[in-house]
């Protein structure tokens, strides 16, 4: 009984990430593509893909790799852009931190923004008491994680082959995955004002060539919104339901327990 | 150097998504960290497509002829009557093929 509800979690995770992962193609292409361009053997462009595992921080350091920047820029602006992992793993710390070290390091190594907007959009289905099941994240996590990397290896092949691959204009998925995920997300007014200053900042920020301006932005965006909501009372109902999620967070200590009930929750569903 | 880049990098990337997740590191989030990190999500993401939309040859761009525009538009209704996710990307990535 228990491996069927998790085998049914691992493959529900698989098909919610599954748009995602086909949304991800042309980009994991672009990756591939590019990183031989630039001069990398097809092993490192691989290895790209496999190890460092993230599309944005990859696109860019090939850039700056092409323009002969060194290492120490290199790992700066990988900080920066990376650093947005941090704000998802703070989000999710309350879910993940009481799970055990191989789970944390499995779902640590696979938290991408897709896995995040995945893992959110499963909690607001779900009760106010949502516990994430850690193999619908897996299952959600390794999918997206083979797609990201076939899509690296075609990017190879026929990087070989096609003159001028980075300019089909391949970077338009990644807009419209972005998109995709934003959109829904988007359920009370104060989303929406963090989403448009995050917007107007990030274009004047790129249009003036400002390197932080990708943190500028989304921290600008995020204080604007919670001003909102606090502005407006609107963060009022939230707040009630965080502060629960708190309290079961400390209360909370081995995942075992965690696991079990999580496993009760799913079959109540 | 080009393992090293690539190691590095991935170090990098790896101690972003996990350092926060290690129950060792204390730290207690207020219900108020909680709500601004509600906002996370959409900032971060929005601040990345943003450029490549209204910028994509690195200055401002807002007319007809910009083709990632009309599709993120297209997108972002999609997106907002259809709440499919596949629906959205698959054909706004196709109509961008068709016009760009």
């Amino acid at each position: 009984m228990e491996s069927t509800t998790k085998s049914s979690a691992y493959l529900k995770g698989m098909l919610a990430v599954m748009p995602l992962t086909i949304a991800v193609i042309p980009w994991g292409v672009l990756a591939g593509s590019l990183a031989l361009e630039v001069g990398l053997t097809a092993l490192q462009s691989q290895a790209m893909s496999a190890i460092i595992f993230a599309g944005s921080a990859q696109l860019v350091a090939l850039g700056m790799i092409k323009a002969g920047i060194g290492i120490g820029s290199i790992l700066i602006t990988t900080l920066l852009i990376t650093s947005r992992h941090l704000l998802y793993a703070m989000t999710m710390r309350s879910q993940i931190s009481p799970m055990s070290l191989k789970w944390r390091l499995s779902l640590g190594f696979l938290l991408t923004d897709e896995l995040f907007a995945i893992a959110q959009q499963s909690g607001s289905e779900a009760s106010s008491r949502h516990k994430l099941d850690p193999w619908y994240a897996l299952g959600g996590g390794l999918t997206f994680y083979l797609g990201w990397n076939l899509a690296t290896f075609l990017g190879i092949v026929a990087g070989q082959s096609i003159d001028n691959l980075e300019e089909l204009g391949l970077d338009f998925a990644i807009a419209a995955t972005f998109i995709a995920l934003v959109v829904p997300t988007v359920k009370k007014p104060s989303i929406l004002v963090c989403v448009l200053v995050s917007l107007v900042l990030a274009v004047i920020c790129a249009v003036f060539e400002i390197q932080v301006g990708l943190l500028i932005a989304s921290i600008s965006g995020m204080c604007a919104g919670m001003a909102y909501a606090k502005l407006t009372n609107e963060g009022e109902k939230k707040a009630a339901v965080l502060t629960e999620h708190v309290s079961e967070f400390e209360t909370q200590d081995h995942s075992q327990s965690h696991e079990k009930e999580h496993t009760k929750n799913e079959e109540k569903r | 150097m080009m393992w090293l880049t690539i190691f590095s990098m991935a170090a990098v990337v790896f101690i972003s998504r996990y350092l926060l997740l290690e129950p060792k590191l204390p730290l207690r989030l207020s219900e108020k960290t909680l709500t601004f990190l509600s906002y996370s999500a959409p900032a971060v993401l929005t601040a990345i497509l943003a450029p490549i939309v209204f910028s994509p040859e690195g200055h401002l761009d807002i007319s007809i002829d910009n083709s990632y525009l009309i599709c993120a538009v297209v997108a972002t209704l999609l997106a907002y009557f259809t709440k499919n996710t596949l629906l959205t990307t698959v054909l706004s990535i196709g109509l961008f093929f068709i016009i760009y």
